[in-house]
C-alpha cells in the first residue's frame, strides 16, 4: 500500500540532507511504528509521504494504483490525499467553526460523497470511537481525548488506503493515550487499512506490527 | 470532488465565517452597499432628469426635424426668412412660434406663453393643440382667446371664461381663458394663444422666436440641415433634437462625473474593507485552511473559497445597494430635485424608473469590488505552505518578500513625479481624467511609503530605552508588518480623501466669499424674473424724490455660440470702457481696446470652454448679425458655469441693441435705508419684483453652495468611519494572531493592564504613521482638486486655502478614535483566560 524507494530530502539552507536513500514499504493492512530521536526527520518523512513537502529524489507509491506522489503536481497531490490518505496529528486540528459531525463529513465531501450518505457513515464512526451523540456539538466543548477521537474518526471515515499518524497520543495523559491508541489500532485493523505511526512511546511501538527506527544514517 | 460536494463544503465554511465574524462581515457588506447605492442613485436620478427633460422638450417643442432660432435671446427670426425656407420643396411645414415669458395679474413667477399658428402646429407640435371649452362664451383662438395647461388652471384656481391680464414689462394684454391644453404634461405651466395676437401685444411684428420645420419623409435630414446652416443669416442657427439632448447632458456632465468618482471612492473603500476582513480572516484561519489542504482540499479551491467568501459579502451588499440606491434616488429627487442640489435642472421631481441592464451593471460592479478586495488574501491563502502553517500559523507573505521590500522605497520616488506629470495633462473629452488618475497615484504613493515611515518611526523608537510593554508593542509591529501596513493604509486613504475634500471645499468657499464681496458692491438689489423692468419704475427712480444715491441698471441676455452647449449669458451693464475693474473681478491683464471696436470682458469659464484670451477678437452673434468684438480681459465668475460675456451698455446701444434692464443695483442715500425699502415695496408687489439686500443674497448663495456639497460631507463621514473600522479590524486580528504570545507574556507575569496598554500604544503608533502620510496625501489631493479638477471640470479657478485648525482637529479626533479602537482590540485579546489560550493548540 505504501512503497518508498530511494527517498532523499534536504531542507533549504540545511548543511546536510536529513535523510537519503530511504527504502521501505508498508503492506496492505500492516501497521508500522516509526521511532527515532527528536529532530531526526520523522515528521518531515511523513509530510513527504503526504505530499505536504516535496522530496528531493526517489519515489513514494501510495494506494492500490501505486501513484507516485513525488511526481504529482500540487492539485493531484491534494486529490490523492483526499482519496487515499487519512492524517492524525499530535495537535488534533479539529475545525472549531464546524460541528463534530461536519468535521467528520469534510473528507467525505472532498471525496465527492453526497451529504445524503453522511449521517449513516458519520454515525457509524462516532459509535466506533465511542462518541455516539456528539455529532451536533461544537469542538470547543470537547476534551483533548474526545477531540483526538474525532480526528481519528475523520481520518478513517472515507476508508483511505493509508493512515499517517504523527505522535497521535503525544498530547494526552497516559490513560487516555492508551485508550485512544487502542481505538485507533482497532479501527485501522477493522478497515484493513495500512498505517504509519510516528511515536516516542515504547508502548505504542509494541502495539504495532513492526517498528522502523529513523537515525541520521538511515532506517534501521 | 463533485460540484455538489464542493458547494456544500463552501457553504459550510462561508456560514461558519459569517457566524464567527458578524460585525466585520456586515460592515464590509454595508460599505459595498453604500458605493453601489450612491453610483446607482446618481445614475437613476440623471436618467430620470434627462428623460424628463426630453419629454418636456417634446411636449413644448413637438418633434420637428429642425428648429431655426436666433443665436441671442434678444434676437428673433424674421418672418421673411421663414417664408423663404417654406418655399424649399423638401419642406412640408414651417411652424412659426413665439415663446415669451409673461406674468399673470402680476404674480411673482412668470409663465411661458406660446404663440402658434393652429394649422402648422397641428403638423409639428400636436401636444400644444388647444381645446375650446364649450362653456366659454368668448371667442376661440382666432378671436384672441387664450388656453392654459391643466396644471396652470389648477394653480390659478381659474376656469374657462375667466379673464386675466398678461404682463410683460410695460405691455399688458387683457384676455379670456377659452379652454385648456389636454395634451400638456401634468406639471407644465403653460399658456397658448394665436401667434398673431401675441405679436400684436408683445411684438415684434415681423419676426418670431423660432421656426419649427417638418421635412418631406425622404429628405436626408443631416445634409438638409447643414445646407441650410450655410445659407442662414449670421444671427440665426439651425438646431436638431440631438443638439438639445447633448446640451442638457453637457449641462450637468462634470458634476455627475464628480459624484460618480465619489461613488467609486465609496466602492473602493468597500473593496478595502473586504480586503481587511478577508486578510484577517485568512490569517486567523491559516491553520484551518492548512488542515483542509492536508485533508485534500486542492490549492485552487483554497483560492476560490476566499474569493467566494468575498463574493458572499459583495453580492448581498450590492443587492442591498441597488435597493438603497433606488430609495435614495426617489428621496433625493423629492428633496433636492433632479440635480442633487447642483442647480442645473428646474425644480421638478422626475419619475424614477429602474431598468434591468444598468441594475445588473451596478450589481456586477459591487461584486467586482468585493472580489478585487478578496484577491490578495485569496492569493496568500493559496500560497500558504501547508506543513508550516499547521505548525506555526499564518505566514505573512510569499517567500520572495525580502527582495521586494528592499525595492519598496523606490516606488514612491518613481510614482510621485508621475502623479505630478498627470496633473499637467489637458482635460480629456472635457473631463479631468489626468487629475483623477493623479489622485489615485498619490494614494498609491502614500500607501507605498507607509513601510518606509513605519521603519523610520519604529526603528528610531526601538533604539530608545523603553519600559517592557512599550518594547513589546514595537516588536509586535516589527513582527507583523503586513497587518500594520493594512491598518495604516486604510487610515491613509480615508484620511487623505477626507482632508482633501475639506481643503477643496474650504478653498472654494473662501474664494466664493471673496468673489461675492466683489460682485455685490451695492447694498440693495432688485430684479424681475426674465421680463424687462417696467418703464414706469425706471422713470420713477430718476425722480429727485427717489431715496437712492446711485442706481446701476443691467440686462441679461443669452447667446448660443455652439448649439450643443448651454447658452452663454450676455450681461449688458453700465460699465466704463476704461475702468471695468470697478465692477468685475478681473484675474489677469486688462487690455486697452482699439478705439473703433466694441469691447467685451469674458468670464473664466467662457475663456476656458471656448479657448479665448484677452487681446483676441470674438465673432459675437448679436442682434441678428455677427459682430466682431475685442476681448479686453477675463473676470472670475462662479455663478455661470457655462460662460458669460459682459459688455458695456454704451457699446451695446451703439451696436443697435435695445437696452431693457432686468436687474438693478441700488445704493440708498445714507441714513435712508428703511425709506428705500419702503419706497420699493409697492413696486415689488405690483410688478412681482424681487428685492434683496446683498447680505441676504450672500447668505443664500453660500447656503446653495453648502447644499450642493451635502453629498460630499456625507461621504467624508462614511470614509472616516470606514478607515477607523479598518484599523480596528486589522488591529484586532493582529492581536488575535498573537493571542498565544500575549498569553505567554501574561503567564510570565505581565498584568492585563500592561498588555492592553501595549496594544493601545501599537494602535496609536500605527495611526500616527497613517495620519501623517494621510495628511500629506490629503494636502496633495486637495491641491489637485483645487488646481486641476475644479478648473478642468467646472472651469472654476481658485487659490488653495488650507483650514489647518479643522484638518488638525480632525487628525487628533481620528487619533483618539484609533486609540479607542485599539483599546477594544486589546480587550478582545486579553479577555481570554491565559490558561485557555495557552492550552488551545491553534
Ligand atoms: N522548513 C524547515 N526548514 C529548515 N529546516 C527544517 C524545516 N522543518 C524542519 N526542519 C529541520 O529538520 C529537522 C527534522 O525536523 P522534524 O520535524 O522532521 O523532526 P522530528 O523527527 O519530527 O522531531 P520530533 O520528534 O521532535 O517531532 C529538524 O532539525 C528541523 O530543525
Ligand atoms: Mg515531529
Amino acid at each position: 500500500m505504501l512503497t518508498v524507494t530511494d527517498l532523499a530530502k534536504r531542507h533549504r539552507r540545511a548543511r546536510r540532507p536529513l535523510f537519503s536513500a530511504l527504502d521501505f514499504s508498508v503492506a496492505a493492512g500492516e501497521i508500522v511504528a516509526l521511532v527515532g530521536e527528536s529532530g531526526v526527520g520523522k515528521s518531515t518523512l511523513l509530510n513527504c509521504i503526504a505530499g505536504l513537502e516535496t522530496a528531493d529524489s526517489g519515489s513514494i507509491a501510495i494506494g492500490p494504483q501505486a501513484l507516485d506522489i513525488v511526481r504529482l503536481d500540487e492539485s493531484a497531490r491534494a486529490a490523492l490525499r483526499a482519496r487515499s490518505i487519512g492524517f492524525v496529528f499530535q495537535a488534533f486540528h479539529v475545525l472549531p467553526t464546524l460541528t463534530v459531525a461536519q468535521n467528520i463529513g469534510v473528507p467525505l465531501l472532498l471525496c465527492g460523497i453526497p451529504t445524503s450518505e453522511h449521517p449513516a457513515r458519520t454515525q457509524a464512526l462516532l459509535d466506533g470511537v465511542g462518541l455516539a451523540g456528539f455529532g451536533p456539538r461544537w469542538p470547543a466543548s470537547l476534551s483533548g481525548g474526545e477531540l483526538q477521537r474525532v480526528a481519528i474518526a475523520r481520518a478513517l471515515v472515507h476508508r483511505p488506503a493509508l493512515i499517517l499518524a504523527d505522535e497521535p497520543t503525544g498530547n494526552l495523559d497516559p490513560r487516555t493515550a492508551d485508550e485512544v491508541l487502542a481505538l485507533l489500532l482497532e479501527r485501522v485493523r477493522e478497515q484493513q487499512t495500512s498505517a504509519l505511526v510516528v511515536t516516542h512511546s515504547q508502548h505504542v511501538a509494541q502495539c504495532c506490527d513492526r517498528t522502523l527506527t529513523l537515525t541520521p544514517d538511515g532506517l534501521r | 470532488m463533485s460540484a455538489r460536494c464542493r458547494q456544500t463544503l463552501s457553504w459550510w465554511l462561508i456560514r461558519a465565517q459569517f457566524r464567527s465574524r458578524r460585525a466585520a462581515t456586515l460592515l464590509s457588506m454595508l460599505a459595498i452597499a453604500l458605493g453601489v447605492a450612491l453610483g446607482y442613485a446618481i445614475h437613476l436620478i440623471n436618467d430620470a432628469a434627462l428623460a424628463d427633460f426630453a419629454r418636456a422638450m417634446k411636449s413644448v417643442q413637438g418633434d420637428p426635424d429642425a428648429v431655426i432660432a436666433a443665436r441671442d435671446s434678444a434676437g428673433s427670426v424674421p418672418l421673411a426668412t421663414l417664408n423663404e425656407i417654406a418655399r424649399d420643396p423638401a419642406v412640408l411645414v414651417v411652424a412659426a412660434v413665439i415663446e415669451t415669458r409673461v406674468r399673470i395679474d402680476n404674480a411673482r413667477t412668470p409663465v411661458t406663453l406660446i404663440g402658434l399658428d393652429l394649422f402648422s402646429a397641428a403638423a409639428v407640435m400636436p401636444k400644444l393643440l388647444p381645446r375650446q371649452d364649450p362653456q366659454a362664451a368668448t371667442g376661440n383662438i382666432l378671436a384672441g382667446g387664450i388656453y392654459a395647461s391643466p396644471a396652470l388652471l389648477g394653480q390659478l384656481g381659474l376656469r374657462a371664461g375667466a379673464t386675466l391680464t398678461l404682463v410683460r414689462g410695460a405691455q399688458q394684454w387683457r384676455t379670456t381663458i377659452a379652454g385648456d391644453l389636454p395634451a400638456a404634461r401634468p406639471d407644465e405651466l403653460l399658456l397658448v394663444a394665436d401667434i398673431a395676437w401675441v405679436q400684436e401685444h408683445f411684438g415684434p411684428a415681423d419676426a418670431v422666436s423660432e421656426g419649427r420645420v417638418r421635412l418631406a419623409p425622404d429628405t436626408d435630414l443631416e445634409s438638409w440641415r447643414s445646407g441650410l446652416a450655410q445659407r442662414l443669416p449670421a444671427g440665426l442657427l439651425v438646431r436638431a433634437a440631438e443638439d438639445d439632448s447633448a446640451r442638457v447632458s453637457n449641462l450637468s456632465r462634470a458634476y455627475r462625473v464628480n459624484l460618480n468618482v465619489l461613488a467609486l471612492v465609496a466602492l473602493l473603500t468597500g473593496a478595502f474593507l473586504v480586503f481587511a476582513t478577508q486578510l484577517t480572516a485568512v490569517a486567523q484561519r491559516s491553520t484551518q485552511f492548512a488542515l483542509l489542504g492536508v485533508l485534500g482540499l486542492s490549492p485552487r479551491m483554497r483560492l476560490l473559497q476566499v474569493l467566494l467568501e468575498g463574493l458572499a459579502i459583495g453580492a448581498p451588499g450590492a443587492m442591498l445597494g441597488l435597493a438603497l440606491g433606488y430609495a435614495l434616488a426617489v428621496a433625493f429627487t423629492h428633496v433636492l430635485g433632479g440635480d442633487l442640489g447642483g442647480g442645473y435642472f428646474s425644480g421638478s421631481a422626475p419619475l424614477i424608473v429602474p431598468a434591468l441592464v444598468p441594475a445588473l451593471v451596478f450589481l456586477a460592479l459591487g461584486c467586482l469590488a468585493s472580489l478585487a478586495g478578496a484577491c490578495y488574501p485569496a492569493y496568500l491563502n493559496r500560497m500558504q505552505p501547508l506543513a508550516q502553517a499547521l505548525k506555526t500559523g499564518f505566514a505573512q507573505g510569499p517567500a520572495a518578500g525580502e527582495t521586494a521590500r528592499s525595492r519598496l522605497p523606490l516606488l514612491p520616488l518613481l510614482l510621485a513625479p508621475a502623479a505630478f506629470a498627470l496633473t499637467q495633462l489637458p482635460p480629456l473629452r472635457e473631463l479631468p481624467i489626468g487629475g483623477y488618475a493623479a489622485i489615485a497615484l498619490v494614494l498609491v504613493v502614500g500607501i507605498a511609503s507607509a513601510p518606509l515611515l513605519t521603519q523610520l518611526v519604529f526603528g528610531w523608537l526601538s533604539e530608545r530605552p523603553l519600559p517592557a510593554p512599550q518594547r513589546i508593542a514595537l516588536q509586535n509591529v516589527a513582527q507583523a508588518p503586513l497587518m500594520a501596513q493594512v491598518a495604516a493604509s486604510g487610515l491613509i486613504v480615508s484620511f487623505a480623501l477626507t482632508a482633501s475634500m475639506v481643503i477643496m471645499v474650504s478653498s472654494f468657499r473662501v474664494a466664493v466669499d471673496h468673489w461675492l464681496d466683489h460682485v455685490l458692491p451695492a447694498p440693495l438689489y432688485l430684479r424681475s424674473k426674465a421680463t424687462p423692468l417696467p418703464q414706469e419704475l425706471l422713470a420713477a427712480l430718476q425722480q429727485p424724490d427717489a431715496p437712492f444715491a446711485r442706481i446701476e441698471r443691467m440686462a441679461n441676455e443669452a447667446l448660443t455660440i455652439d448649439p450643443q452647449r448651454p447658452k452663454v449669458a450676455l450681461l449688458v451693464r453700465e460699465l466704463e470702457r476704461r475702468n471695468p475693474a470697478a465692477r468685475l473681478p478681473f484675474t489677469g491683464p486688462l487690455l486697452e481696446p482699439p478705439a473703433d471696436m466694441p469691447v467685451v470682458w469674458i468670464s473664466e469659464p467662457m475663456a476656458e470652454i471656448y479657448r479665448l484670451a484677452p487681446g483676441q477678437t470674438l465673432q459675437l452673434p448679436l442682434l441678428g448679425r455677427t459682430v466682431e468684438v475685442f476681448i479686453g480681459g477675463v473676470w472670475r465668475d462662479y455663478a455661470r458655469q457655462f460662460g458669460a460675456i459682459a459688455i458695456s451698455r454704451d457699446d451695446y446701444l451703439q451696436l443697435g441693441g435695445d437696452f431693457q434692464p432686468t436687474d438693478l443695483a441700488l445704493w440708498p442715500l445714507p441714513g435712508k435705508e428703511t425709506a428705500a425699502d419702503a419706497w420699493l415695496a409697492p413696486w415689488s408687489t405690483r410688478y412681482g419684483l424681487e428685492v434683496a439686500d446683498s447680505a441676504a443674497i450672500r447668505q443664500l448663495s453660500l447656503s446653495i453652495f453648502d447644499k450642493s456639497f451635502a453629498v460630499t460631507y456625507a461621504l467624508e463621514a462614511a470614509a472616516m468611519l470606514i478607515g477607523l473600522f479598518g484599523l480596528a479590524v486589522t488591529l484586532a486580528a493582529s492581536v488575535w494572531l498573537r493571542a498565544r504570545e500575549l498569553a505567554t507574556l501574561g503567564a510570565l507575569g505581565f498584568d492585563r493592564r500592561m498588555l492592553s496598554r501595549a496594544v493601545m500604544l501599537e494602535g496609536a503608533l500605527i495611526a500616527v504613521v497613517g495620519l501623517l502620510i494621510g495628511l500629506a496625501c490629503g494636502v496633495a489631493i486637495g491641491a489637485i482638486l483645487t488646481h486641476v479638477v475644479n478648473p478642468q471640470a467646472f472651469h472654476w479657478r481658485m487659490s488653495l486655502d488650507i483650514p489647518w485648525t479643522a484638518v488638525l482637529a480632525g487628525a487628533l479626533l481620528t487619533l483618539a478614535a484609533a486609540v479607542v479602537a485599539s483599546h477594544y482590540a486589546a480587550r478582545q485579546a486579553t479577555r481570554l483566560p491565559v490558561a485557555q489560550v495557552l492550552a488551545s493548540a491553534q
